[in-house]
């Protein structure tokens, strides 16, 4: 049943967001009817489900959120900013007691008592009921604590009276202190039903202490409960009593053919006459024809249809009613479960392992891969004697191949693409919480939400968006008095959204808040050391403020409880890059903030240019080469740091790959003289890489680098050639 | 056969019924709310309805006087609800449920019951 608790646990999730979502819809807007519903449900969904299991905390503050949220969709409660608060607390108490049961663990311990307290709070902000002392625990533990053999008792005794269920567990010595249990629970009034708990760990015989109590008791009984509270007042730490919950007539009795029987002939003496009403006797006749059929009547199973049309027509049900009691006359033998004559309906959904996919994922890949290969051999077959046409044959399998090979990864890329918006989600909690604690008035605003990308990109999203949302709020946006003195509206504004360029996707996180000053960057990395006074004035106002990328730069002044904790942008970019993404900032003293993140969509496979260096091969991730260039040599001038060439009007810096790996050899000419110059595209800048020579565009699947080589950030990881060679792929933002 | 249409908006608790229905050797179709419910139950004649109350779109009441108000041949219908209530089994009969069981319903429980809707087979 493991696969159902999985079902649950991530069905609660799904729940618990919803139930957050709905809170902080209502606190917009306390009147909206539908979002109310909506959220209840939510809750109610979550309590029905997990009574599927034994969660006897997470029930009951389940059940405590869903008697709040009662009373104040029937408007005895008023909505609060201090009742959602309470109400977000229960949802991140239930999130932390499913992760709790989704390590293997139960809801019992600190998280599962901090439940209940909270259970037993929420109840309190009800208006006091006079059954509030018993309610909670009656109601909310019908079957889950009792044992059976109670229950069982309970409904033998049957639900006349009220019956309580007290369980003794008399401390280990209580010989000691002049307690005599058996005879207490003897005495114990109105005691219908009992019986002695033995331990089942019991420790071996020489060890066994005759003297110390190992035992407990239970027991039902009609006395109400001041009554027993009384006969065990001077053990009453020892003594637990819950309320027996009336045995629902159905509620654990398995169902039988009279009780079937008499709820249809109950329906038949219904007195209303909905429009609904010949339908709802049609289907009763239809219930009565599977029962005669199942107790071999055949005759009456064919006489039964008639006699429901003729109840309709006529409005006399004496006949069919006539019908039901000969029914119930018989003696049904048990009824057996059918059989599977037919495979199940088809559903039009499934769930999978994500490791099945991944899988699917890898095999795709080595195969586009092993497909590489093909070219090789029909070049080989080309210098074979009349090899002319098996090279012309086996380029023809090699473009089928193809095809089909794109097809099958797109349409896995596709399985594993989910929309952002499981991103996007937490931010509206995560922006409401942060801006109460911080007294800011912030206006969030999603866009592009639909936005999708592969999971592992979503995912990994997360992090870095978190953390700049953090720093929006923090750092960039002003408090109320702050932007009205600075002529703004009270409440900032802060927007992430979310769109597809191409095969890239791109975040955008903008706020109107205090924005960012160039010149106080420029200072304070160049008093961090982090970049020479004489460089950091060089730089244009727009790369200075990229430098907050740069590790150990943190623009607070002090290091804030919210953002802070000593990382700063440095973490997000090296979580962008990691992704092979991009990232930049854009910002002006008043104006405002714009962080900007483009990401491939998909990172399992990359197309990359091989190029050649000192006699290596290398790959390249083709997504930042701008241009392929063969500059004679002429054409490259020397500047103050470095060689340069000049390309549409812009300075293009040189460096050679050679020279970036520790390579002494200088980079090869071609016959005519020329260099070998790969532009690549960083952040708003254009560099050159200086190589031997370009080779092919491949698709590859990247392994990362293990052991010491993963230390070297020149490569980004490493690929099998379809010729049976390993090439480094080179991390084009770690050769400057 | 026809399926048993299982609706209700937790997918759990219909992985749960369809566990303990297909191991038993019942077919069983399944939606997530009254609306597609509705929809299932006209296009495909089903041997049962399990049906929850609580669901967005059509609840469970909703649903079944829905049904019961279709030119069709009517299927027997259990409701399983964790709604309580006064008379709540007599709120299911009078919106043409055949049959109430309080949620969580245990599987023996709902074998049994569903044994004696269908007739044990169709």
């Amino acid at each position: 049943m493991s696969r159902l608790l999985d079902q649950f646990l991530a069905e609660a999730r799904e729940l618990l967001q919803g139930i957050a979502t709905g809170l902080m819809q209502l606190e917009r807007a306390p009147g909206d009817g539908d979002a109310m519903n909506a959220l209840f449900r939510c809750v109610h969904t979550l309590k029905g489900n997990s009574g599927l299991f034994d969660f006897p905390e997470m029930m009951r503050l389940l059940h405590a959120a869903e008697d709040l949220m009662d009373a104040v969709r029937g408007g005895s409660l008023a909505f609060t900013p201090a009742l959602a608060d309470r109400l977000l607390g229960a949802a991140d108490l239930v999130s932390a007691l499913c992760d709790q049961v989704e390590r293997g663990g139960d809801t019992r311990g600190p998280q599962g008592e901090a439940a209940v307290a909270l259970a037993t709070s929420l109840r309190a902000l009800l208006a006091p009921s006079p059954e509030e002392g018993t309610r909670p625990l009656a109601a909310v533990q019908p079957a889950i604590d009792l044992p059976e053999a109670a229950l069982a008792a309970a409904r033998v005794h049957g639900g006349g009276e009220a019956l309580h269920f007290l369980r003794y567990t008399p401390a280990a010595d209580c010989y000691f202190s002049g307690d005599d249990p058996l005879h207490a629970v003897r005495q114990a009034p109105g005691r219908i039903w009992g019986r002695i708990v033995a331990p089942t760990d019991w420790p071996p015989l020489a060890e066994l202490d005759a003297y110390a109590n190992r035992l407990g008791f239970e027991l039902l009984s009609t006395a109400p409960r001041e009554a027993l509270d009384r006969h065990f007042r001077y053990v009453a730490d020892q003594v637990t009593i819950v309320p027996v919950p009336p045995p629902a007539p159905q509620a654990d009795a398995v169902p039988d053919l009279p009780a079937l029987l008499a709820t249809q002939r109950a329906t038949l003496l219904e007195a209303d006459r909905p429009d609904w009403h010949p339908g709802r006797v049609r289907a009763v006749v239809a219930v009565l024809v599977n029962t005669a059929r199942q107790l071999g009547r055949t005759a009456l199973a064919e006489q039964l249809p008639a006699l429901g049309e003729a109840f309709l027509r006529d409005d006399d049900v004496a006949p069919l009613l006539a019908a039901v009691d000969a029914l119930a006359a018989h003696q049904a033998p048990t009824p057996e479960p059918a059989r599977a004559e037919e495979p199940a309906a088809a559903r039009s959904s499934l769930r999978v392992d994500q490791a099945r996919i991944d899988r699917l994922l890898n095999l795709v890949g080595e195969m586009a891969v092993a497909r590489n290969a093909l070219p090789y051999l029909a070049r080989h077959a080309a210098r074979l004697d009349g090899g002319r046409e098996l090279e012309r044959e086996i380029k023809a399998q090699h473009a089928a191949i193809s095809r089909i090979t794109d097809e099958l990864q797109a349409a896995i890329m596709q399985i594993r693409m989910m929309p952002v918006a499981l991103v996007f989600e937490r931010f509206p909690r995560l922006v409401r919480d942060l801006a109460r604690k911080l007294g800011k008035q912030v206006d969030l605003v999603l866009e592009g939400e639909e936005t999708e990308a592969d999971k592992n990109i979503v995912e990994s999203l997360s992090d870095p968006l978190v953390h700049m949302v953090r720093n929006s709020l923090d750092h960039g946006l002003e408090t109320p008095e702050e932007r009205r003195a600075a002529g703004k509206s009270e409440t900032g504004r802060l927007l992430i959204r979310a769109g597809q360029e191409g095969d890239r996707i791109r975040i955008e996180i903008r706020d109107d808040g205090r924005g960012i000053d160039p010149a106080r960057i420029r200072a304070r990395a160049v008093e961090r050391g982090l970049i020479a006074a004489e460089a950091a004035a060089q730089l244009s106002d727009r790369e200075a403020v990229q430098l907050v990328f740069l590790p150990g730069f943190s623009t607070a002044a002090a290091i804030s409880d919210l953002s802070g904790r000593g990382v700063g942008m440095d973490v997000v970019r090296t979580a962008v890059e990691r992704l092979h993404g991009d990232i930049a900032l854009e910002g002006s003293p008043g104006q405002g903030t714009s962080v900007r993140i483009v990401l491939p969509l998909s990172v399992a496979v990359t197309r990359v240019l091989v190029i050649e260096s000192d006699g290596q091969r290398f790959a390249l991730p083709i997504d930042g080469v701008v241009e392929t260039l063969r500059v004679p040599e002429a054409d490259i001038q020397g500047m103050a740091n470095g060689r340069v060439i000049v390309r549409r009007g812009r300075i293009v810096p040189l460096r050679a790959l050679n020279a970036a790996l520790g390579v002494a050899a200088e980079p090869r000419r071609n016959s005519a003289g020329e260099l070998a110059i790969l532009v690549l595209q960083r952040g708003d800048e254009q560099v050159g890489l200086i190589v031997d020579d370009f080779r092919e565009t491949l698709d590859i699947i990247q392994k990362p680098l293990a052991g010491v080589l993963a230390g070297i950030d020149a490569y980004s990881g490493s690929t099998l050639m379809g010729d049976g060679g390993v090439v480094m792929v080179l991390n084009p933002r770690r050769l400057w | 056969m026809n399926p048993v249409l299982i609706v209700d908006d937790a997918a759990v608790i219909r992985t749960y019924y369809r566990t303990i229905l297909t191991a038993a050797g019942y077919p069983v179709a399944e939606v997530g709310d009254g609306v597609d419910a509705l929809e299932a139950a006209l296009q495909q004649p089903c041997s049962l309805c399990i049906v929850d109350v609580n669901m967005p779109r059509l609840d469970g009441f909703a649903f079944l006087e829905a049904l019961r108000r279709e030119p069709v041949d009517q299927p027997p219908a259990l409701v399983i609800t964790t709604d309580r209530g006064d008379d709540i089994a007599g709120r299911c009969r009078r919106s043409g449920a055949n049959a109430y069981l309080p949620k969580p319903v245990r599987p023996e429980t709902l074998l049994a019951q569903v044994a004696l809707l269908t007739g044990g087979r169709a």
